[in-house]
């Protein structure tokens, strides 16, 4: 990257420029900004959901749903249907099966959630060794969303903006049901469709997110920015709002930094929202001590 | 025909990786048969991220790659204690939260030098091109480890299971666990090698999990996963030879498989039995 050198100069008088510089010079690409167009999408959807899977428990849920649509993406691609319908149904599918197992015999729900997620994962890599698939295994695992192309950004946005958009309308009925899923059902809030909502809707931001940021490590945009957000502060509201925030600053600063210094996007993020939860874990810390 | 079904072994790095992954199979096993009936089955997948980036720090650095993954899941468990101490965030979250941490710092040190490092074998595992000094490392840890259950066994059910008939009888519960936990980041250390960090958690979880649907005794359940866990690593190995796949894939979609024909034929604990027990219940019932 020629221009890492360039903002490092220390001429007088180009502080500005360069600083200005770190914005524009890759925006002036067209992939970068599709790729910050995605990232940013992503941030919210990831954001707003990871405040609802922190109340409710269900953090290693996106874990078990993200690996498991491994095998969704190598069949979709042999029954020749769009790779996004086999991942999100194979996703929900580990989700359903969890659940009928821990039902269903003496096997704890953590367990079952293991066996399945892993179990799927295993087949689909041994789908994928052995199907000729344009799927690219790493780009699946890890993302590429310098990568990302019109037709990714178009699909993949409209998810994330459906998903973003039905869970902030409903926010208030979520939230009960993750909070106080007895006192949901008290007042008459349909839990089972609730229930059975929000892992769809879990599904679909996964599936959102693979392009960009891949599997692994979208189980990081769904847990860190909430985090985040429930360290700092102490009305649900104000969690959406603080995990939003966080999570769209390391994914501006993320993609733009990712470009500079020639490191992979999609790791710099998520190392970015655990500096943060760092500092939002001293902080908090401090005025803990203070009124002690 | 019969030379064909040999042929794996005239290679010499198959003959060692099936060996290999069976001895690393079944210490896992071993082990997953407290973590299934602890509830801690997430703790196995957990480790196995966390200890990526100490992977790449000691491939970048050179050093033995044990001794990376072996300081970073400390550093990974004391990073969890210390985050679930100091916030009331729920235990799921904290881990969730630490180990996508870790393996993004891995995937980072990678992607500033990706050629020192391989990632898909940390990823994927790497058991068939493993190297002759990584070969080592692993037989050593899983011996090992595989010797201290044998004989501490009893005393870990005790401490796990029944912690204060463990201290009436004298036992040192803390170190015990200590050791236990000690035993496990080894063991995932190993397991990483085998499968790769991202299945991980079905060896240290299907087994003990299926052979808990067809025992009610521990001694047995044991046995039962040891066995279950060595035979599906090693036939996984085997088979990825003619196969043509990745080991890692085979072997855990074995043990899935293994534990979905338990789930629905177990004697007793199977889903079939249970339909049945409740018909015969309720034609009995109606009888009566």
């Amino acid at each position: 990257m020629p221009n890492a050198a360039h903002c490092a100069l220390p001429q007088r008088g180009a502080h500005m420029d360069s600083f200005i510089a770190f914005f524009t010079e890759p925006l002036a690409q067209a992939f970068m900004q599709r790729a910050l167009l995605m990232s940013l999408l992503i941030a919210m959807v990831c954001s707003i959901f990871s405040c609802f899977l922190i109340l409710k428990g269900w953090s290693l849920m996106g874990d078990a749903v993200s690996h498991a649509i491994l095998p969704g993406l190598a069949l979709a691609f042999v029954a020749g249907i769009p790779l996004m319908v086999g991942a999100f149904v194979a996703g929900i599918s580990c989700a359903f099966l969890t659940g009928y197992v821990k039902e269903n015999s003496r096997i704890k729900e953590d367990a079952a959630m293991g066996i399945i997620f892993s179990g799927m994962f295993a087949v689909g890599l041994v789908l994928l060794s052995r199907i000729e698939t344009d799927v690219h295994l790493m780009h699946v695992l890890f993302g590429n969303v310098l990568g990302v192309s019109m037709e990714d950004l178009l699909t993949s946005g409209s998810i994330a903006f459906l998903c973003a958009f039905i869970m902030f309308i409903k926010r208030r009925d979520l939230m009960l049901f993750c909070f106080d899923p007895a006192h949901a059902r008290v007042i008459g809030l349909p839990v089972k469709l609730l229930h059975f909502g929000l892992l769809i809707l879990l599904a679909l931001t996964i599936v959102s997110a693979l392009q960009s940021v891949g599997i692994i490590l979208v189980i990081a945009m769904l847990i860190a920015p909430g985090a985040i957000g429930f360290l700092l502060s102490r009305t649900f509201d104000g969690m959406l709002l603080v995990a939003f925030c966080a999570s769209l600053f390391s994914c501006i600063s993320g993609t733009l930094l990712s470009y500079h210094f020639d490191v992979a996007t999609a790791p710099l993020i998520v190392v970015i929202q655990a500096a943060i939860f760092l500092l939002a874990l001293f902080a908090g810390r401090e005025k803990h001590d203070q009124k002690a | 025909m019969i030379d064909a079904l040999f042929e794996p072994f005239t290679y010499a790095y198959m003959a060692r990786a099936v060996w290999i992954c069976a001895l690393v199979g079944g210490v896992c096993a071993f082990l997953s048969c407290f973590l299934m009936l602890k509830g801690w089955s997430l703790i196995g997948d957990a480790l196995g991220h966390s200890i990526v980036p100490g992977v790449a720090m000691a491939y970048l650095l050179g050093l033995p790659y044990a001794v990376g993954a072996f300081f970073s899941g400390l550093l990974a468990a004391a990073s969890m204690l210390l985050v679930k101490q100091k916030t009331k965030l729920r235990e799921d979250a904290v881990i969730g939260l630490i180990f996508t941490s870790f393996f993004a710092v891995g995937l980072l040190l990678v992607s500033i030098n990706p050629t020192a490092v391989n990632i898909q074998g940390i990823i994927l595992g790497n058991i068939l091109t493993i190297s002759a000094g990584d070969a080592l490392q692993v037989v050593i840890i899983s011996l090992a480890s595989l010797l201290v259950l044998v004989l501490k066994w009893k005393d870990f059910l005790a401490v796990f299971f029944d912690e204060s008939h463990a201290r009436s009888i004298g036992l040192p519960v803390r170190g015990l666990q200590v050791v236990f936990f000690t035993l496990l980041s080894a063991t995932t250390v190993a397991a990483l090698q085998a499968v790769g960090a991202c299945l991980v958690i079905a060896l240290v979880v299907t087994p003990g999990a299926t052979a808990y649907l067809l025992t009610d005794r521990f001694g047995r359940l044991i046995c039962l996963a040891v066995l279950f866990g060595a035979v599906t690593s090693a036939l996984g190995v085997y088979a990825s030879f003619f196969f043509d796949t990745n080991p890692g894939g085979l072997i855990v979609s074995l043990q899935a498989a293994l534990f979905v024909v338990a789930l629905l034929f177990a004697p007793k604990h199977g889903i079939y039995a249970k339909r049945r027990a409740l018909r015969l219940a309720a034609a009995g019932g109606a009888h009566g």
